[in-house]
C-alpha cells in the first residue's frame, strides 16, 4: 500500500446531468481510491409544502424536476389516494399510465443522446475502431441520432399534451383519475404518434424491427444479430454496442448489484383501495447480490440515513414516516452533501432502468446481468434498449383505452382530513416515492425520496460508500484534466440533481455548526 | 449566449427543446446566436464554464445574452450556500455576469420573481434575479439595468412556453422597441388574460359528467385564467393541447406570485364572474349556475383588461446585427 503522500484528493464538477454535482475523489495517481459526490443544490420541498392544503402538492411537486415531472405528479397523486383511500377510474390509470411511459421514453433518449453518447466522441478514443460511426451518429449538436433525437421526442411528447395540456409540468392528474376526457380523434393521434416514434426509433435506433431487436436474449445474440445485416451494425443502439465494449465500459462503474425496483404501471383494473397488494403491469423487487435472491418491494424495509449530510444528526436509520430534517450552513463534522442516504435492508441499492428492466422479467437484461452484473455499460444500455419493450405496452394501454372509451375517467373522492399515504413511482431513473401526512387537510408532513437520493447517497451511519461511490472506487484514470473514465460512470447513473431534495421539519431552528 | 441554471427544475430548458417550428437548433441558428454555455447541453463542463467566465469578465469574450433560469439562493442565513458552483455561491457568480452581459433574461417565473424555489418559510432563502413575488427586491437593486440599458427582462412561466423566450431573444438581436409591462415581462407575449380566449365554453365541472371533447370549465380546481397574463389559451403546447382543453385549471403560473398562499385546487372566489349573484347560494349556483356563470362570462370577458398588465415601461435596443 502506497503512503498516503502520494494521494491527492481532487474536486471535480459536472454538467450534462440534470442540476449540479461535484464529485471528490481521492488519487493514487493512477485510480481512484475514493469517492465521495456531493449535491450542490437545496431547494426544501418538503418544508415548502408543510402547512399547504392536501391537493397543493400536485401543483407543486411536479416543479420538483423538468424532466421528470409527470412521475412526481403521479407519485403525489398516487399518495393520496392512498391516503384518501379513493378508487380510481382504470381509464384514468390508462391515461397516467401512458403520459408516464411516454415521459420515460423522452427521458431515456434525450439522457443517452444529448448527455450520454456525446462522452464517446472524445479525442482520447479517436484511434478505436468504429470512432468515426460515433461521430458521425453522436456528435454534439450534429451527430444524425442527435438531432434527431432533438425532433424525435419532442414529437412524442405531444402525447402527454394530449392528455395533460401541456408538458412538463402537465395538470390533469387529480385523485380519482385524470380530468381529460379525450376523444376517438385524439387516441387515433396518440397512436400515430406512438408509430412515427417506434418507426423512427427502428430505423435508426435499432436498425431492425422492434420484434426482432426483441428476440436478443444473451450477449451472444446480440453478436450474432449484429453480423447478420450492416443495418443492425450501423444503427445507434449496434454502434453503442460495439463501441462501448472495445474500450472496456462493461468492466466499469461495477456497481454491488443490489436492484431495487418498485415496480411500472399499476394496473388500471386492480389497482384500487385498498391498495394493500402490489397491482403493477411489470413487477417490482429487490435483488440481493450478497445471497442471489429476488424478494417483493416491501416499502416498510425503506430507512433513511442523515449522518454524512448537511443535515443535523437526528438518528441512524429512520424510516420516512419518522425522518425529521434541519439543514445547517455548511459542512460540519464530516458532513458532505445534501442528499440523505437511503437504504433497503440496510443495504445499498441501484435503481434505474437496469434494475426496472431486471425484475420487470426483461429477457435480454436479466441475461447480460447474470453474465456480467452491474456495471456503466449495462446501465446505459438498458437505458437505449428500455424503448423497445415499451411500445408494446403503450399501444395495449391505448387499446384498452380504445375499447373502455364511454366509461369514467375520475371518480370524484372524498377526502380525508387527517391520513397518511404513500405512492410509489418509477420514474424514468428508478423508483420515486412521496409519503405525505395531513392533518386536518393540511399536509403536516412531505417525504420525497428520489431514484437519484438512492444511487446518489453518501455514506451511512456505518461509514459505507452509496452506490456511486463505490462504482468510482478502483477505477483507472489516465488524465485528471480530462477524467473521461469517471465521466462515463456517473453520466450511466443518468443523475437528476434537481431531484435531490428534502424536507425541513418546521418546528426545528436551523443550526450553524462550525465551518 | 450564456445560459446559467440556478435553484430550479431545468423545466424551461425542457420546454425550450421542445420548441416546435423553428425547433432550437435552428432558432439558435437563426438569431447566429452561439450558444457559449448551457448545463445540460455543452461539451464543456464547468472547470471549463469557470475559465470561460473568467474571459468573459476580464472583457476577452463577448456576453450578448445572460439567461438565468431558477431563483437565486441566498440562503441559508444569506450564505448563498443553498446553491454553489465551482465552490462558490451562484448567485455571486450570476452579479459578476449580469454586469458584463449586454442583456439578462430570466428564463422561468423562479428567475423572474422566485416562483416555487422561493415559496418556503423563509422568504430571504431564494429571491428572483430582481424581483421577488410582486416586490422590486432581488440580488440586483430595483433600479438595475443592464450595460444595453434594460431591467432583467422576464420571462415569465412555470415552465416559460418555448415561444416565449424564442420571442424574447429575438428581441434583444433584432433590437429596436421593447416594452415591458409593470412587472418586467415582454407586453406583446404577456399582455392578454388567459380567461379571454379560454376555450372551456361549458359551464361543467371536471368529473362531472362530460363527453368526450367537451372542454368543462374548472373554475371549481381553482383556475387562475381570469387573472393570468399567459397565452396558453391563444395557443397551445407542444402543437397539440393546453391544460383548459383537458379540463385542467390554469394555476397562474406566469404571476409574479405562483405560488400563492391559498389552496391551489380550490375555487377562487375573488372572481366576481363565479361568485355566487348576491342571495343565492354556492350550491344553488352550482346547480343553475351555468347559465347565470355563462351569461356572467361573456361580460367579464370583456372587463378582464382591468387585470391585465399595461406597458409600463418602453425601451428602444439597438440591434445586435442589422436585420438582413
Amino acid at each position: 500500500m502506497q503512503p498516503h503522500t502520494k494521494r491527492k484528493v481532487v474536486s471535480l464538477e459536472l454538467n450534462r446531468v440534470e442540476g449540479d454535482l461535484e464529485v471528490k475523489i481521492e488519487y493514487d495517481g493512477e485510480k481512484v481510491t475514493d469517492a465521495w459526490c456531493i449535491g450542490l443544490m437545496y431547494r426544501g420541498f418538503e418544508q415548502i409544502l408543510r402547512g399547504r392544503a392536501a391537493t397543493d402538492g400536485l401543483v407543486i411537486t411536479p416543479r420538483i424536476c423538468g424532466i421528470c415531472s409527470t412521475s412526481h405528479s403521479y407519485a403525489a397523486v398516487a399518495a393520496l389516494e392512498h391516503a384518501w383511500q379513493c378508487p380510481i377510474a382504470p381509464n384514468g390509470t390508462r391515461v397516467r399510465n401512458l403520459c408516464l411511459m411516454t415521459e420515460g421514453i423522452q427521458s431515456d433518449a434525450r439522457h443517452s443522446f444529448l448527455m450520454f453518447t456525446i462522452d464517446l466522441c472524445n479525442p482520447r478514443y479517436r484511434d478505436v475502431e468504429g470512432y468515426d460511426r460515433v461521430q458521425t451518429l453522436f456528435e454534439a449538436f450534429s451527430g444524425r441520432t442527435y438531432v434527431e433525437t432533438l425532433q424525435r421526442t419532442k414529437d412524442i411528447l405531444k402525447i402527454v399534451a394530449i392528455f395533460g395540456g401541456q408538458w412538463p409540468h402537465s395538470g390533469s392528474f387529480m385523485p380519482g383519475g385524470v380530468t381529460a376526457r379525450p376523444t376517438r380523434a385524439q387516441l387515433r393521434r396518440a397512436r400515430d404518434l406512438i408509430n412515427e416514434y417506434q418507426g423512427w426509433y427502428e430505423a435508426s435506433v435499432l436498425g431492425c424491427r422492434t420484434e426482432r431487436w426483441l428476440r436478443n436474449h444473451t450477449a451472444d445474440d446480440v453478436e450474432a444479430w449484429l453480423d447478420e445485416a450492416e443495418a443492425h451494425r450501423k444503427s445507434a443502439i449496434g454502434t453503442f454496442w460495439r463501441f462501448t465494449r472495445a474500450i472496456g465500459l462493461h468492466r466499469t462503474g461495477v456497481g454491488e448489484g443490489n436492484l431495487l425496483s418498485f415496480g411500472n404501471y399499476f394496473d388500471p383494473v386492480r389497482w384500487q383501495p385498498p391498495f394493500e397488494e402490489p397491482a403493477m403491469l411489470l413487477p417490482g423487487g429487490f435483488h440481493d447480490a450478497e445471497t442471489g435472491l429476488d424478494s417483493p418491494f416491501d416499502h416498510r424495509e425503506v430507512t433513511e440515513h442523515v449522518r454524512y449530510s448537511h443535515f443535523v444528526d437526528s438518528g441512524d436509520g429512520r424510516h420516512p414516516w419518522q425522518g425529521e430534517t434541519s439543514p445547517v450552513a455548511g459542512p460540519r463534522d464530516g458532513s458532505y452533501s445534501w442528499a440523505k442516504a437511503p437504504r433497503y435492508r440496510g443495504k445499498v441499492c441501484e435503481l434505474g432502468p437496469l434494475a426496472d428492466l431486471y425484475h420487470g422479467g426483461d429477457p435480454l437484461v436479466r441475461g447480460l446481468f447474470a453474465a456480467e452484473g452491474s456495471n456503466s455499460f449495462l446501465r446505459q444500455f438498458a437505458r437505449i434498449h428500455r424503448a423497445a419493450p415499451t411500445f408494446e405496452l403503450m399501444h395495449r394501454t391505448l387499446d384498452e383505452l380504445v375499447a373502455d372509451l364511454d366509461e369514467p375517467f375520475l371518480i370524484r373522492p372524498t377526502p380525508r382530513a387527517t391520513a397518511q399515504g404513500v405512492g410509489f413511482v418509477s420514474a424514468a431513473r428508478g423508483g420515486l416515492a412521496h409519503w405525505i401526512e395531513l392533518v386536518d387537510g393540511e399536509i403536516e408532513r412531505y417525504q420525497i425520496i428520489t431514484p437519484t437520493s438512492w444511487n446518489a447517497s453518501p455514506r451511512d451511519s456505518a461509514g459505507t460508500p452509496g452506490h456511486w461511490e463505490s462504482t468510482m472506487i478502483g477505477t483507472p484514470i489516465a488524465d485528471l484534466e480530462d477524467p473521461i473514465e469517471l465521466a462515463h460512470i456517473i453520466r450511466s447513473h443518468d443523475a437528476c440533481l434537481v431531484c435531490t431534495v428534502h424536507v425541513l421539519d418546521l418546528d426545528r431552528r436551523f443550526r450553524f455548526g462550525a465551518a | 449566449m450564456l445560459w446559467i441554471q440556478t435553484g430550479g427544475c431545468s423545466g424551461d430548458t425542457m420546454s425550450l427543446l421542445n420548441a416546435e417550428s423553428p425547433d432550437l437548433l435552428e432558432a439558435l441558428r437563426g438569431l447566429e446566436l452561439e450558444l457559449l454555455w448551457h448545463p445540460s447541453l455543452s461539451l464543456l463542463g464547468p472547470a471549463g464554464l469557470g475559465r470561460m467566465i473568467d474571459r468573459i469578465e476580464r472583457g476577452e469574450q463577448a456576453l450578448t445574452i445572460l439567461v438565468v433560469e431558477g431563483a437565486i439562493a441566498q440562503g441559508p442565513a444569506g450564505t448563498g450556500l443553498y446553491d454553489t458552483m465551482l465552490g462558490e455561491p451562484k448567485r455571486d457568480i450570476v452579479a459578476r455576469l449580469a454586469d458584463v452581459a449586454s442583456v439578462v433574461v430570466a428564463a422561468g417565473t423562479c428567475a423572474a420573481y422566485g416562483g416555487i424555489s422561493a415559496a418556503g418559510p423563509d422568504p430571504d432563502d431564494y429571491v428572483g434575479l430582481q424581483w421577488t413575488g410582486d416586490q422590486p427586491r432581488g440580488l440586483l437593486s430595483p433600479d438595475w439595468i443592464s450595460r444595453a440599458g434594460l431591467p432583467v427582462i422576464n420571462v415569465a412561466g412555470c415552465p416559460t412556453h418555448p415561444d416565449d423566450v424564442l420571442h424574447a431573444l429575438r428581441l434583444v438581436v433584432y433590437g429596436g422597441t421593447i416594452e415591458l409591462d409593470a412587472v418586467n415581462r415582454p407586453v406583446e407575449r404577456f399582455e392578454k388574460a388567459f380567461h379571454r380566449a379560454c376555450p372551456a365554453k361549458i359551464p361543467k365541472l371536471a368529473g362531472a359528467e362530460i363527453e368526450p371533447g367537451e372542454i368543462p370549465c374548472s373554475f371549481e380546481l381553482g383556475c387562475q385564467g381570469p387573472k393570468t397574463a399567459a397565452r396558453c389559451s391563444h395557443g397551445i403546447w407542444l402543437g397539440e393541447s393546453s391544460k383548459p382543453r383537458v379540463g385542467a385549471p390554469c394555476v397562474g403560473c406566469t404571476s409574479p406570485t405562483f405560488p400563492e398562499d391559498r389552496e391551489l385546487l380550490a375555487p377562487d372566489l375573488d372572481f366576481v364572474a363565479d361568485a355566487p349573484p348576491l342571495g343565492v347560494s354556492m350550491a344553488d349556483h352550482r346547480a343553475y349556475g351555468g347559465m347565470v356563470r355563462y351569461t356572467m362570462r361573456r361580460i367579464t370577458a370583456g372587463l378582464v383588461a382591468i387585470t391585465e398588465p399595461r406597458a409600463r415601461r418602453t425601451q428602444g435596443l439597438a440591434p445586435v446585427r442589422p436585420r438582413a
